[in-house]
């Protein structure tokens, strides 16, 4: 499988798991350890989560333990999907160690946001940095399914109320879009 | 296959396999009239009480906790595995259990219209329907009034048939939207029919709008067989359930009747069977298929009942694409309640065969939007496209949640011969039975109502003022997406080009019906449910009949 083929079903896969919730528990853990990444990869994604989705008036994805909910969709996955995904952090952290001397978890912010910007594929990308880009783009994913599944991420930053049971559906109230 | 049979004596006036809409609705109208039926079903009954229906993301962590897992509906296609061409998949959903795919299923609930049953005929692709409006309309009516579908009372020459419906759920802003940018384009969205009870049916529990029923109803508010018919059908006394029962073969005799049926216990392997008078296939239009053509004996070499050569051919579903956006009249705005009744409010029913329309390719599509509105579903499926990282990317998934639109195009794929499921003897599965090849794939029709689709799309959402996020022309979902399989079995009047009769009777086998998908014909634009379940009620008052007279 190629590797932007295996990411790419990482990240639907991670869509997928996101939408049945069955990661939900892992946040309750009071002892949690990483069934799939090391603790200074954990370290790392814990950081670049949080860079694409960062506390603001609300926790970001650090706050929700999204890193949780990507190690667990890691479990979850493929071999090959496993692998692309840890081959990608690699990139990550061999060129923040190369070009700022340190992890990607402990560089300075304006160096983090440099190197992502680089590999945001929003824009264009060197071809020296396509493997970085693929990594960002399906991390990204993840990460937007992870929190957004969480009662930080729906209830408090959305606005979801949370509501299941009505007695009525009121539907659009708004007088300029009748009819 | 080699192996002995030891023939049980007690003999069935009927044998249903499958207990989903099609087996479900046989086992109901026949027992109703006193006729004692043992049904077969793959599966087991599944536990309304185990159901993760009225729980948020967050809640549902305290259940993990208690050790609470939401149950799994779906079959594991490793247990009943199938074949399919290189590059070619098909995929398969198939739900084993009391209700069958009604548990969980969409509840889009359209009566075909003489629109739909008259085009073969006149367009000349393959047979006709040998059926109208007029044959299916009284079933139409009872069934709409057993299941409760709510809809709107705006009847045209392609929905047909409101009078029974149950009041429809409000439209959220961004339908409302897509509506309005529609309706300056002539085409329709009209409150959509769905089996959701927006009202109390007989005493049940309303909707609640908690948006889940893809966890399945854990208040039985919309229809499932499981819920609905199965359980007065047990009360009649005239019901045996047996389940756990994989279905392999019919048993015929010298003659070509059929006399038994043999299944294996789905737990221990162990191989079993049960005679009956009558046999009424409804397993699903891919499993009964498969049935028929391990059916084979001195009579029915070919497969039960396929002299003609049609069983398993013409496999026909639709095409669709999804195609994703946010509406920016509405972000920024607050973010409203829209689960509603679980998908679409509003429905765009086909419209390309109107005066003022035109088309180079056969038949149409409609389009359904689920995830339409402030959804979760609408925050994964969109939000990673939007560029950047960080604070700005944060703030506008906050800013687009309340706006996003999701059109989903529904188009009829044409009967092809060669589309066709067949059953390889060398690959067996767990219980020794010949497993299943599916070979499948759209053509130039479909290509070209493909473009038709996306103009379509394109213009609606130009003129509702919405912007594309996740939307590539051309781009169709996966072939078996749309878990609408048709044709395999179909119904027709020339016993040459046709396996069942106009009421679901075998031409070749004249104690054998099939009322599941596979007796369509055409697959049209439509969802099928509402269709089988009025065609399986006529199919089993035909039966009845024909017992009472004692032809059978």
């Amino acid at each position: 499988m190629r590797r932007r083929d295996a990411l790419r079903t990482l990240t639907a896969s991670a869509v997928a798991l996101a939408s049945s919730r069955l990661w939900i528990h892992l946040l309750a853990e009071q002892d949690w350890a990483p069934a799939i990444l090391t603790a200074a990869q954990n370290d790392q994604v814990v950081a670049l989560t949080e860079a694409i989705i960062p506390a603001t008036g609300t926790p970001g994805a650090k706050g929700a333990l999204v890193n949780r909910f990507i190690d667990h969709a890691l479990a979850d996955a493929g071999e090959a999907q496993r692998r692309a995904f840890l081959d990608g952090l690699a990139w990550l952290t061999d060129h923040s160690r190369a070009e700022f001397g340190t992890d990607f978890a402990t560089s300075a912010a304006a160096q983090q946001a440099a190197l992502l910007t680089r590999i945001d594929d929003d824009g264009p990308v060197a071809d020296a940095d396509r493997p970085g880009a693929d990594f960002f783009h399906a991390l990204k994913g993840m990460t937007i399914s992870g929190y957004y599944s969480t009662e930080i991420g729906l209830r408090q930053e959305l606005g979801d109320d949370g509501r299941m049971v009505l007695a009525e559906f009121e539907g659009c109230t708004h007088p300029e879009h009748q009819g | 296959m080699t192996m002995q049979i030891i023939s049980p004596a007690k003999v069935y006036p009927v044998i249903v396999i499958g207990s989903g809409a099609s087996g479900g609705m046989a086992a109901w109208n026949l027992t109703r009239q006193g006729i004692e039926v043992v049904l077969l079903d793959a599966g087991e009954k599944f536990d309304r009480a185990t159901y993760w229906t009225h729980v948020t993301p967050w809640e549902a962590r305290e259940r993990r906790g208690r050790g609470e897992r939401a149950p799994q509906f779906f079959l594991d296609t490793r247990e009943s595995p199938y074949a399919t061409p290189t590059g070619r998949p098909f995929e398969l959903t198939r739900v084993w259990g009391h209700g069958g795919k009604t548990n969980v299923w969409g509840r889009v609930s359209l009566r075909l219209s003489d629109v739909n049953l008259k085009e073969p005929a006149r367009d000349g692709w393959e047979i006709p329907w040998p059926i109208a409006y007029a044959d299916i309309a009284p079933y139409y009516d009872r069934v709409d009034q057993l299941i409760g579908v709510c809809g709107g009372d705006d009847d045209s020459d392609i929905l047909p048939g409101s009078r029974f419906h149950l009041p429809p759920p409000a439209p959220r802003c961004a339908e409302r939207l897509i509506q309005k940018g529609a309706k300056t384009l002539d085409i329709p969205f009209v409150p959509t029919r769905r089996a959701n009870r927006t009202r109390s049916v007989r005493g049940s529990i309303p909707c609640h709008y908690c948006g889940n029923c893809g966890a399945g109803c854990d208040v039985a508010a919309f229809f499932c067989s499981a819920d609905h018919l199965l359980p007065e059908a047990l009360a009649t006394k005239k019901l045996e359930i047996r389940s756990n029962a994989v279905v392999s073969r019919i048993i015929t005799d010298a003659s070509g009747l059929a006399t038994a049926v043999q299944y294996f216990d789905r737990r221990t392997g162990a191989e079993r069977q049960v005679r009956g008078k009558v046999v009424v296939v409804g397993a699903s239009c891919v499993d009964s298929t498969r049935i028929l053509l391990n059916s084979t004996s001195r009579t029915h070499p070919n497969g039960l009942g396929n002299g003609s050569d049609v069983i398993g051919r013409y496999l026909c579903e639709q095409i669709r694409f999804h195609a994703n956006g946010y509406l920016p009249a509405l972000a920024g705005g607050p973010t409203r309640n829209d689960r509603g009744i679980g998908g679409e409010h509003l429905y765009m029913p086909r419209f390309n065969h109107r005066p003022g329309h035109t088309r180079d390719y056969l038949r149409g599509f409609g389009a359904q939007m689920w995830n339409t509105g402030a959804s979760s579903g609408g925050a994964h499926g969109g939000s990673e496209k939007i560029p950047g990282f960080g604070i700005g990317l944060k703030q506008e998934i906050k800013r687009r949640h309340p706006a996003w639109f999701e059109i989903h195009p529904y188009g009829e794929v044409l009967p092809y011969a060669d589309n066709r499921i067949t059953v390889d003897a060398a690959k067996l599965d767990r219980f020794g039975v010949p497993t299943i090849r599916i070979d499948y794939r759209v053509r130039e029709n479909e290509r070209k109502m493909t473009e038709h689709m996306a103009d379509t799309v394109e213009e609606i959402v130009k003129a509702a003022g919405g912007v594309f996020v996740n939307y590539n022309r051309g781009d169709l979902d996966g072939n078996g997406t749309a878990i609408h399989e048709h044709g395999t079995c179909r119904m027709g009047d020339d016993p040459k080009r046709s396996a069942l009769t106009a009421f679901n009777r075998m031409h070749e086998v004249r104690n054998v019906y099939v009322v599941d998908g596979s007796a369509f014909p055409t697959a049209t634009e439509k969802n099928p449910t509402l269709t089988i379940l009025a065609l399986a009620w006529r199919a089993t008052d035909h039966l009845a009949a024909e017992l009472k007279k004692g032809t059978l």
